[in-house]
């Protein structure tokens, strides 16, 4: 009998256990199934005609750039005085990171209701993304993501550029004009005549250019093979992003002048940096002076600003001009918000409109430091690059992110080519026929 | 078995079937995707109250068995979720061209036929095995060594052990990236020094593949070198001062004693070696993240120099968004793990009745 007695016991303890881990599962999944209660009652709500605002009902934004984490939850926490709505925002890092997570989230049933995805990733949600054709904001921006069979997915929230960033006061002292960096031949001269003066500018090398593979594969494989794809082209101009797409074909004229000027900066970079660098190293060397140009875009400001050697010194963009006439720079959203249409829609739609408008670009402009897609928005960012992107905007000379539309993971194998061009193990011709190989062979086997 | 009572028949009764309602509804309420908050109540309520009523059933026969499985559940429950369900999902994955998100339609064997035409998988088999097998024999020399170090009667011992083993506590990702600024900051300097070439050991292919090797040996023989440890203290002190009567020199009782002695102990040292570099990935892709070009391999100029096996299921399926072709390559892996594992067991079951 005291046997059972205690198996009885233990049968209860078990039984208390199960129930408190059902218990804590079940607070889990309430706070997860929080919004989704919140959406399934906005439907309702929606179904019943009452605005889903009124019902202070919650949406989730996923981010996925958490430099701007905390500007985004004061950019929720202003929404909630304004419209009493609730907005969540989860940050997670870095940009193949954000799309892996959401298919988990997909997968555990857990979508938020905003999200951020990159051009290149619109067809993997084909089907699920809301149409904001009609929306407001749609008339005041030229920089939504349109997609084929969804319409127009994509939300800009901001504008980033890239090009050769350099520093103007050394660019000035050394008596080079940046708005006649517009030909390789005009480049070259101006190089030398910067190289030459290196030490009574204080320069370690005239690049900033790092080709390290392993971590900085994003800069080479996605921006400055960017370069390749859209310098000197339109804003819609899809020539050689269509070419690349069609089973991972290269122009390659057009590669070899670009093969011909990553030569250069090859040539004229802190060797240290070129092969070994590491991001922190780069973006650190130009905040301090060391290098008159650098190969990153205007996501650098902050990093350089606040460097304790910072001079205050202005800067700006050059065009990669590896063809006589290339005078435009990339500007362009680099990532969209889209609306997941199981989600709370309405009120995704609501919020999205609400951060187009003055209080909400108040803080992603001003606190944040981004720039604003939005025509009508009257804050000048606060942007160091500001001025000299803002010139290339207003006279039409900028181009498309359209290395965010080649084939996801393709950044990983042309950077490898720019490591080996970098080395010296490649010479132009070599660096042409590689990656085009490189790129034929990915194309083909993903 | 009379003396159950009529309550107690009913109460069993009554705990059975709305035990089972319970559980009908929240399934229901799960099919149907209702929103409902207290659908995971009720499914746990629901099984309690069906593992209630099996208990007080008027027989005592399977209770045993139900307690056995109530104490197991737990624990197979784990095993389900985690491992078996995803592995049946994972082979059924990898006959489709699912991208991580759904898929349209099967496949067949193609993305089997696939990765075996790609150069970069072949190249990354390749180099896994020469990691294996190069790690099998440095970590359980460099382990093995060092034991005989902390083993003998030098001062400091504590210390030594501890240093020895200390690697092997530090997460593997955190360690590639302390190593990453070891090699190119100071062990470029030396080399630089010695060679005249100003670049990282991990900018060149082969060079970076030797990186790997080092840390990894660091990290893991300190805890291979505990094994060896526990293993020469049970070499029996009275077979040594026999040897030692004998007249044999150091270097004879190590190969004529100890390690005939400590056999079992190196095959378990081993596979555990095997076993654990076939997975190597976090020290892979802290320190080059599979990069490094190899000139012509079958023909083809390839990115992917350092890129190890598990990293390439990894970079295939997430970064590169090819999910079916990710679990197709998985799925030989596992192969190849279960092989190794059932390799092992076979062997130590051998050995032990050898001993």
């Amino acid at each position: 009998m005291k046997k059972k007695l205690i198996a009885l016991i233990m049968a209860g303890v078990m039984a208390v256990g199960l129930t408190a881990c059902g218990g804590s599962a079940a607070t889990s999944t309430d706070a997860a199934a929080d919004s989704g209660a919140a959406d399934d009652a906005a439907d309702t709500a929606d179904a019943a005609d009452t605005s889903a605002a009124d019902t202070g009902d919650g949406i989730r934004l996923l981010n996925g750039k958490p430099e701007i984490d905390n500007q985004l939850q004061d950019l929720a926490k202003k929404y909630k005085e304004e419209t009493g709505a609730n907005v969540t925002v989860e940050t997670i890092g870095g940009d193949t990171s954000a799309s892996d997570e959401l298919k988990k989230m997909y997968q555990a049933d857990n979508m938020p209701d905003i999200f951020v995805i990159e051009a290149n990733q619109a067809d993997t949600w084909d089907g699920m993304l809301v149409d904001f054709t009609g929306e407001a904001w749609t008339d005041d921006t030229d920089y939504e993501l349109t997609h084929d069979t969804m319409g127009v997915i994509g939300f800009p929230y901001t504008v980033e550029a890239t090009a050769l960033a350099y520093n103007g006061d050394v660019l000035e002292k050394a008596g080079v004009d940046p708005a006649s960096l517009t030909s390789p031949a005009a480049w070259k001269e101006a190089v030398e005549k910067i190289d030459s003066q290196k030490a009574d500018l204080g320069l370690t090398a005239v690049f900033g250019w790092c080709a390290e593979p392993a971590n900085l594969g994003w800069s080479s494989g996605t921006h400055v093979f960017g370069q390749y794809l859209d310098a000197g082209l339109k804003q819609d101009d899809k020539t050689y992003i269509d070419l690349l797409n069609d089973g991972g074909q290269i122009d390659e004229a057009r590669m070899k002048d670009f093969a011909e000027f990553v030569g250069m900066m090859n040539d004229y970079s802190d060797p240290d940096l070129l092969v070994d660098g590491t991001y922190d190293n780069q973006v650190k060397g130009f905040a301090e002076g060391k290098y008159a140009f650098v190969t990153q875009g205007n996501w650098i400001n902050g990093t350089v600003t606040s460097n304790e050697n910072y001079s205050g010194f202005s800067m700006g963009f050059a065009p990669y001009a590896f063809e006589d006439g290339i005078d435009t720079i990339i500007a362009g959203p680099p990532s969209y918000w889209v609306a997941y249409s199981d989600g709370n829609v309405d009120a995704a739609k609501a919020f999205l409109q609400w951060v187009s408008d003055d209080s909400a670009q108040d803080i992603l402009v001003n606190d944040a430091g981004l720039i604003s897609p939005f025509s009508d928005c009257k804050f000048d960012a606060a942007d160091p690059f500001y001025t000299s992107i803002k010139s290339y905007m207003d006279s039409g000379k900028t181009s498309g992110w359209h290395t965010m539309l080649k084939k996801d993971g393709l950044q990983n194998e042309t950077c490898q080519v720019f490591a080996d061009y970098a080395q010296g193990k490649l010479d132009a011709d070599g660096f042409v026929s590689t990656i085009g190989q490189v790129i034929k062979t990915y194309y083909a086997e993903n | 078995m009379s003396d159950f009572s009529m309550s107690r028949k009913l109460a069993s009764f009554v705990c059975l079937i709305g035990g089972a309602a319970l559980l009908i509804i929240s399934l229901i309420m799960d099919a149907s995707k209702s929103g409902v908050t207290y659908r995971g109540a009720f499914l746990v309520i629901g099984i309690i109250g069906m593992l209630v009523g099996l208990f007080i059933f008027p027989t005592l026969k399977y209770h045993r068995t139900l307690m056995n499985i109530v104490f197991l559940f737990p624990l197979l429950f784990a095993f389900l979720v985690t491992v078996s369900i995803p592995l049946i999902l994972g082979i059924r994955y990898s006959f489709t061209n699912w991208d991580g998100i759904r898929f349209t339609k099967e496949v067949g064997f193609d993305n089997y036929i696939k990765m075996f035409q790609q150069p970069s998988f072949i190249w990354s088999i390749l180099i896994t095995f020469l990691f294996v097998v190069v790690n099998m024999i440095m970590v359980n020399v460099v382990a093995f060594l060092l034991a005989l170090l902390c083993t003998s009667k030098i001062k400091g011992l504590g210390f030594f052990r501890a240093s020895y083993f200390l690697p092997n506590l530090i997460g593997g990702i955190v360690l590639g990236y302390i190593w990453q600024f070891i090699f190119a900051n100071v062990v470029t300097k030396l080399t630089t020094a010695i060679s005249g070439n100003r670049y990282s050991m991990l900018a060149e292919t082969s060079t970076a593949f030797v990186a790997i090797i080092i840390v990894y040996v660091w990290q893991y023989a300190g805890y291979i070198m505990l094994i060896y440890i526990t293993g020469l203290n049970t070499v029996p002190g009275d077979v040594l001062e026999a040897a030692a009567i004998d007249g044999t020199t150091p270097i004879q009782t190590l190969f004529q004693i100890k390690i005939p002695m400590i056999a079992p102990t190196i095959t378990i040292c081993t596979f555990l070696t095997l076993t654990s570099a076939f997975k190597q990935f976090d020290v892979n892709l802290a320190l080059t993240n599979g990069t490094g070009s190899v000139a012509d391999f079958m023909g083809a100029y390839l990115t992917n120099g350092t890129e190890m096996l598990a990293l390439n299921i990894y970079n295939t399926a997430v970064i590169k968004d090819n999910y079916a072709l990710g679990e197709a390559k998985a799925v030989l892996f596992f192969i190849i793990l279960a092989a190794v594992s059932i390799l092992q067991v076979r062997i130590s079951n051998s050995k032990e009745v050898e001993l």
